[in-house]
């Protein structure tokens, strides 16, 4: 590994790090919280460590394969180690590990939390705490590669291993102006949303904390009962259509602003990921009509907030689902692995994958009939390569070894399976609340403090795509060469 | 400027690293997903995996917006016809590359007819780079600027006791001439007065033909100073065919050896005067039978860059004076300065230059690629309203990577110095290192954009 250019990357993107702060600090000035100081003190030893390691004369300039790896690898996690500080230093959690895990869920835009009283939380953490899910959500080295096109060569490799969905592709020539174009795309729809919550009557502050959870797909609130604390229908019904919108892929909206219309609906994944959102607010619909609810508007309007906010992976919720019928539990339950589009700012395995899964079954059983037909997997009319194919099976099939593992795992705790599961499964696909003891009106502070390490990792596994941190934790990778 | 580049084999890649430093987006289209995933690796340019034929692809990218289109594919017709779709859909400039000898011939009709701007020709340029090589009368390869006021010449300095260990300030006989390079073992160095010479380098020395001339003539001695009369060409291809044509206008004997019978037959046919053998060009007894030893030069031009290469060597070592190699992969291109030939042309370089010297517009009159594409040779006529006129090159502050070699004025070559100042339509020679390329945008009239024109105009 190249260990100069990595340590330089990392630097430029603390000193981004660092000034990405500043906004909380000034609401916390503004505020004159407790948090001030610890603002002040993150910031200043984000942006000295950022200096050292930038400035620093190194001689290497392209970045290889591995080093992007490592440069996402472990900015995430450097950046999530730093990002913690005000919330441990300010007192809003006990220990380090609780900060730790609440900024990882922050950044991985999990929106699984640990603050049992959130509501007395001082403003600038809650700012922070939500910004990450807006900075993680398109991918902090993304952002950084928008601001220092120096990096040049190797970008690639960055944006690449940060990007979310089996094959990452730019949609303009050069890497800045492809992180130029996400970025630009990204705050128009996130201005868009703030501009829409403050006429539904939400308060300006309020309505920027709910659109990070909401574009970012994290999920932080800074009410206790989440979006179900604001009983508009307006408001559940344009947090619902923004994080559908925030689950497509950004590059099909870059089309369509460019004019392409019909491409957004030619795309087979924006098809299937619409499909499946349809199918199951219709099912959760009729499920909660009958058995629960008994009135068509509130069951429609909660399910398609529920189904919406779960494929997505944000986590927000209007009612404990937990309370809903099973068969609407095993749904959503079904939707947290199914997850949102790739190149999205959602979690899960991404649409995409259960696509090309879908075709290769169909594939599989077409073989059986036709033994010598040769049947391309094709997605949009083009044929998928075998290499690719090959890394969605092995991705899905790690996806399901992590989950398994890291039940057992969990299940040390002494909880009930269905919440060591459901805690796995939505902190490896960024969704935040589980069931049963992990439920939308529950927390993970019960957890003891390895069990938090293991889920703040499943977290990073899977905002990125598992085989960037894997390939980081490989020992063949800690050898040093150049 | 954006260009597209159709075809991403060995010049297609090149042309996108080229094309990558001049700052130019490039979008690369392949049928091959595996050439364009590798390709992505390393550079950032925009890969897109189609058949360079599909017209829908082309509007999808929007061709229109599109200032420059290479067609570059292993096919002349697929090129041909890729440029003249590309110009149809609004893209303003296209490049094909066509080796076909029979369509050269029209060439000029094909461009007027079908809308292709400029036309490139690998396997001729090469041709025509040998030829100049073999025609002059000493054996260190050449280049020639401001319409041969100036030259450039690569000089292998072993054994030289003149030069070997000593430093540069302290050589004589160099006053008129300039030392812009050394390669040393594959890097290149960029030298001042106390830099020492070793043995094994290779200096790269720009002047006044005349200078050049003399000095080559004091150095003569150790070389061979006879006329090329007779020339063995090993492999029939385009470029053995082109090159052979070519010397036999000069009254040159030619002998080619080509393996494939059909192809001897055709060339035969095409060729007068030319000596066409039927053989495998490695075998020894063959090349002996027709005295390779009483050659005074051999080319080896096969499409093996090791064949060409070997047989180069043996053929140094049977006594030819001249050896040339064509080599077309970049990778042994820190070796072969160390091997006993005496030039190793590079067609995908040769090609590189002339599409660069296209793009870089009116007042770039030339541009050699050189040291493996790791520096370049332009030859720039400065326009009237330069900010940098009438400044000495002291106060220029140019990148460290790049000098300017030569200034021609009213037909007179100045060698510069710290305080020579540049004028108006002065022509000047800059040699100047790939890393430093940006720094050579002083030379040019620049146009203004701010952030939010850059950020729109491309969409």
């Amino acid at each position: 590994m190249n260990y100069g250019i990595v340590l330089k990357v990392l630097g430029s993107l603390l000193i981004v790090l660092g000034f990405l702060m500043v906004p909380s600090y000034i609401i916390a000035l503004v505020e004159s919280g407790p948090d001030r100081t610890p603002f002040l003190l993150t910031i200043t030893l984000t942006l000295a460590i950022g200096l050292f390691l930038f400035l620093k004369e190194r001689k290497e300039k392209s970045i290889s394969a591995k080093d992007g790896l490592a440069i996402v690898a472990l900015g995430w996690v450097v950046a999530s180690i730093l990002g913690a500080l005000p919330l441990y230093l300010s007192g809003v959690t006990e220990n380090y590990v609780d900060a730790f895990f609440e900024i990882v869920s922050g950044f991985t835009t999990t929106g699984a939390t640990i603050l049992t009283d959130i509501e007395s939380m001082p403003a600038g953490i809650a700012f922070w705490r939500s910004f990450t899910h807006w900075i993680g959500g398109m991918g902090i080295l993304v952002f950084t590669l928008a601001l220092l096109p120096a990096l040049g060569i190797g970008g690639f490799q960055i944006f690449k291993a940060e990007a979310p969905g089996p094959v990452a592709g730019k949609i303009a020539p050069r890497l800045k102006d492809t992180a130029k174009i996400l970025y630009i795309t990204y705050i128009t729809i996130t201005l868009a949303e703030v501009i829409l919550l403050v006429i539904g009557g939400m308060s300006i502050f309020d309505a920027f904390i709910h659109t990070f959870g909401t574009v970012g797909t994290g999920g932080f609130s800074n009410k206790a009962d989440s979006v179900g604390a604001y009983s508009s229908s307006y408001i559940h019904v344009v947090i619902s259509v923004f994080m559908v919108a925030s689950g497509v892929n950004f590059a099909l909206y870059y089309s369509f602003f460019r004019g392409k219309v019909t491409d957004l609906f030619k795309d087979e994944e924006f098809r299937l990921y619409l499909g499946i959102i349809a199918l199951a607010t219709l099912a959760i619909t009729v499920d909660l009509w009958l058995v629960s609810y008994h009135n068509l508007f509130y069951s429609l309007r909660d399910a398609f907030f529920q189904v919406s906010s779960i494929i997505t992976s944000t986590g927000y919720g209007t009612a404990d689902f937990n309370q809903w019928p099973t068969f609407t539990k095993g749904i959503l339950l079904l939707l947290m692995f199914i997850g949102a589009s790739a190149g999205s700012t959602g979690g899960g395995m991404k649409v995409i994958r259960i696509l090309v899964m879908l075709k290769l079954i169909k594939r599989e059983v077409g073989k059986l009939y036709h033994p010598r037909a040769v049947m391309p997997v094709k997605v949009n009319n083009k044929v998928m390569n075998n290499e690719t194919i090959a890394r969605i099976n092995s991705f899905l099939a790690l996806y399901m070894v992590l989950f398994i593992v890291s039940t057992l795992i969990i299940s040390l705790e002494q909880i009930d399976l269905i919440s060591a599961g459901t805690a796995v499964a939505a902190t490896l696909g960024n969704i935040g609340p589980g069931l049963e003891l992990v439920g939308p009106v529950e927390n993970y502070a019960f957890f003891s403090i390895p069990s938090k390490l293991w889920l703040s990792l499943l977290m990073l596994l899977g905002r990125l795509e598992l085989f960037t941190i894997i390939a980081l934790i490989a020992p063949k990778n800690w050898r040093i060469d150049v | 400027m954006k260009a597209m580049i159709v075809g991403a084999g060995k010049l297609g890649a090149k042309l996108a690293e080229f094309f990558v430093a001049e700052n130019i987006d490039v979008t690369v289209m392949d049928s091959n997903t595996k050439v364009l995933e590798r390709l992505n690796e390393h550079l950032d340019v925009l890969t897109v995996t189609a058949n360079g034929i599909d017209i829908k692809m082309m509007r999808d990218l929007n061709v229109e917006t599109y200032d420059l289109l290479v067609g570059s594919t292993e096919n002349d017709e697929t090129n041909t016809l890729i440029c003249t779709l590309a110009k149809k859909l609004g893209c303003k400039q296209t490049i094909a590359r066509i080796r076909n000898p029979e369509y050269m011939q029209q060439i000029d009709f094909l461009k007027a007819e079908l809308g292709i701007d400029h036309i490139i020709n690998p396997d001729l340029a090469t041709a025509i780079a040998m030829e100049k090589y073999l025609m002059k009368s000493y054996s260190f390869y050449t280049d020639d600027f401001a319409s041969g006021k100036v030259q450039m010449v690569d000089f292998n300095i072993s054994n030289n006791e003149e030069f070997a260990g000593k430093r540069i300030m302290d050589l004589v006989g160099l006053e008129h001439l300039l030392i812009t390079a050394i390669s040393r073992e594959g890097s290149i160095i960029i030298p001042n007065g106390s830099t020492k010479l070793i043995d094994g380098d290779i200096i790269h020395i720009i002047g006044n033909t005349k200078e050049i001339e003399r000095f080559s003539h004091r150095l003569g001695e150790d070389y061979h100073r006879k006329l090329v009369s007779k020339v063995m060409i090993l492999g029939g291809g385009n470029v053995g065919y082109y090159l052979a044509k070519r010397l036999c206008k000069n009254k040159i004997q030619v002998t080619l050896i080509e393996q494939d019978r059909q192809r001897c037959q055709e060339l035969s046919e095409q060729l007068d005067n030319v000596l066409i053998i039927h053989g495998d060009g490695t075998d020894i007894h063959l090349l002996e039978e027709e005295a390779l030893s009483s050659m005074d030069a051999f080319v080896g031009v096969t499409g093996f860059d090791e064949e060409n290469l070997l047989m180069a060597l043996m053929a140094k070592q049977s006594g030819v004076g001249k050896t040339i190699a064509k080599i077309s992969r970049s990778n042994y291109i820190n070796i072969i300065d160390r091997l006993n030939i005496d030039a190793a042309i590079n067609p995908v370089y040769i090609t590189a230059s002339s599409i660069l010297k296209y793009i870089r517009g009116g007042k770039v009159v030339s541009v050699s690629l050189l040291l493996g594409g790791n520096a370049e040779v332009t030859e720039i006529i400065l326009d009237n309203d330069l900010p940098l006129l009438g400044k000495t090159l002291m106060e220029l502050d140019l990148p460290k990577g790049m000098i300017i070699g030569a200034i021609v004025r009213d037909n007179d070559v100045i060698i510069p110095k710290g305080s020579t100042t540049l004028m108006a339509n002065d022509r000047i020679v800059v040699f100047c290192l790939s890393d430093d390329l940006s720094g050579l945008k002083i030379f040019f009239k620049t146009k203004k954009g701010g952030f939010l024109s850059e950020l729109w105009n491309r969409s």
